[in-house]
């Protein structure tokens, strides 16, 4: 399992990832990123959000190992 | 083949130093990752892709004040948000924001699709046209323009303007700072114009009815930003529509990959940009003694991240100087990173895909219709129409 976020003291709001993975990521009214609830947690992270996390100009996107509980 | 190679001490990347700044970046790289230019009063410049990235993330060290802009863009007046630095400059970045969004761009698009038809269809019944005068830089100022607020019967006077603030800065400052003070003049009075009429729904209402720290923007806050805006939302983002022309107008295998797939057209934007990118450069002044690469920079040295060498960086791309439109992983340069990212960008992108979806719509097969023709600049691109 891994947990999928997206930094908020380095995302700057260049919208890659919603290029790449639009039904993962989402935006609030400034333009910055986030991962709602539902999107977070996955058995394999999906070939665009892992693109998504490649192409990140700002290397916001943060996945973590996260073992089920 | 001895005229091309440049000493560091020469390093430029305006004007005419662009027409060979890529293989400058080659030789650069290979003697001196960090180096030092005597041009413009001297200045350290940065070339790979890890250290630009990690100055950016760094603007305690690396300031933006007094300019990003060297040399000057016709006004040494601070241009918010670009040459401020924090704190001062998160509140007046944030003005702004809202406005910039993928959403707020995404209402846009037809609008775009558009203005980008109608002029792709003057191009398409040329032989011979200058795709930069007809397409590249009138969809831009268009678009912009209707966003901002800038009336549509002073649109003609743009170009020049651009042209003499930064394209002739360089070897013509005087030329220059008479534009900018023209420019500075007439947003003085189309703010003044403003003042009591009908609310808009444009850049410049929302600027006017801003609050920074529970206050107005003053007029010459305003006209910062105005000055700013109309520099920054026209002239770019031509350069990046002229440039895709140019290299497609040169590859034809390309040229019809896109215009039978438009899906890919996205893709190909990012790598015309990445190597292509209409600002090769942009300034900080140094905070503190800091070591870059091995390379000591003192307090108060000038520091250029020249984003055009990072993006096409051998550490960080592979066949760094190959254009490929369908490169996977293209983590770029082109808008900057950090808090003085591109904040038009998503703007930018969408208007270049939005011109090639049109162009390779409407127009037919083009090629260049003279060789040598610049990659640079918003200058004449004429292209040769039709098989």
């Amino acid at each position: 399992m891994v947990t999928l976020s997206v930094d908020n003291t380095r995302c700057q709001g260049h919208a890659r990832c919603l290029a790449f993975a639009p039904e993962v990521f989402d935006f609030d009214d400034e333009g910055y990123a986030f991962v709602p609830e539902d999107k977070q947690i996955w058995d394999e992270l999906p070939e665009d959000v892992k693109q998504a996390v490649a192409n990140c100009p700002e290397r916001a996107i943060v996945v973590s190992e996260s073992s089920p509980s | 083949m001895m005229d091309k190679i440049v000493d560091p001490k020469d390093f430029d990347y305006h004007g005419p130093a662009l027409d060979t700044v890529f293989e400058t970046y080659q030789e650069l790289r290979g003697k001196c990752p960090v180096g030092h230019s005597e041009k413009h009063g001297g200045f350290w410049f940065l070339t790979r892709n890890e250290d630009i990235f990690a100055a950016e993330q760094d603007p305690a060290t690396f300031a933006v004040s007094p300019s990003m802009l060297m040399p000057a863009f016709g006004t040494d007046v601070p241009l918010i948000p670009i040459d401020i630095d924090p704190p001062e400059h998160t509140d007046y970045r944030r003005v702004l924001l809202p406005l910039f969004t993928p959403r707020a761009v995404a209402k846009l698009n037809d609008g775009m699709h558009e203005t980008a038809r109608k002029l792709a269809e003057a191009v398409a019944e040329g032989e011979v046209v200058d795709a930069s005068a007809l397409f590249a830089r009138p969809m831009p100022t268009i678009i912009f323009s209707r966003l901002a607020g800038f009336p549509e019967k002073d649109w003609p006077m743009f170009d020049q303007w651009i042209d003499d603030i930064i394209y002739e800065r360089t070897d013509n400052p005087e030329r220059a700072y008479k534009a900018g003070s023209e420019v500075m003049d007439y947003f003085d009075e189309l703010l003044k114009s403003r003042e009591g009429m009908p609310k808009q729904d444009d850049l410049i209402e929302i600027l006017t009815t801003a609050e920074v720290n529970g206050r107005k923007l003053t007029h010459d806050e305003l006209l910062s930003y105005c000055y700013l805006l109309f520099l920054a939302g026209l002239d770019t983002t031509a350069w990046a529509i002229r440039s895709s022309l140019w290299y497609l107008a040169q590859n034809p295998v390309a040229q019809k990959q896109l215009r039978e797939d438009r899906t890919l057209i996205p893709a190909a934007v990012e790598e015309f940009l990445r190597t292509l990118s209409p600002v090769q450069g942009m300034a900080r002044t140094c905070q503190k003694d800091t070591v870059v690469s091995g390379q000591e920079i003192k307090e108060g040295d000038r520091v250029v991240l020249v984003f055009g060498a990072g993006n096409r960086d051998p550490e960080a791309y592979t066949d760094p100087d190959e254009i490929l439109i369908d490169r996977p992983n293209n983590r770029h340069l082109a808008f900057g990173a950090g808090i003085h990212r591109c904040l038009g960008s998503n703007l930018g992108r969408q208007e270049v895909v939005v011109a090639l979806e049109e162009f390779l719509g409407v127009v037919d097969e083009f090629s260049l219709a003279e060789q040598d023709q610049a990659w640079h600049g918003v200058g004449p691109l004429m292209l040769k129409i039709g098989g």
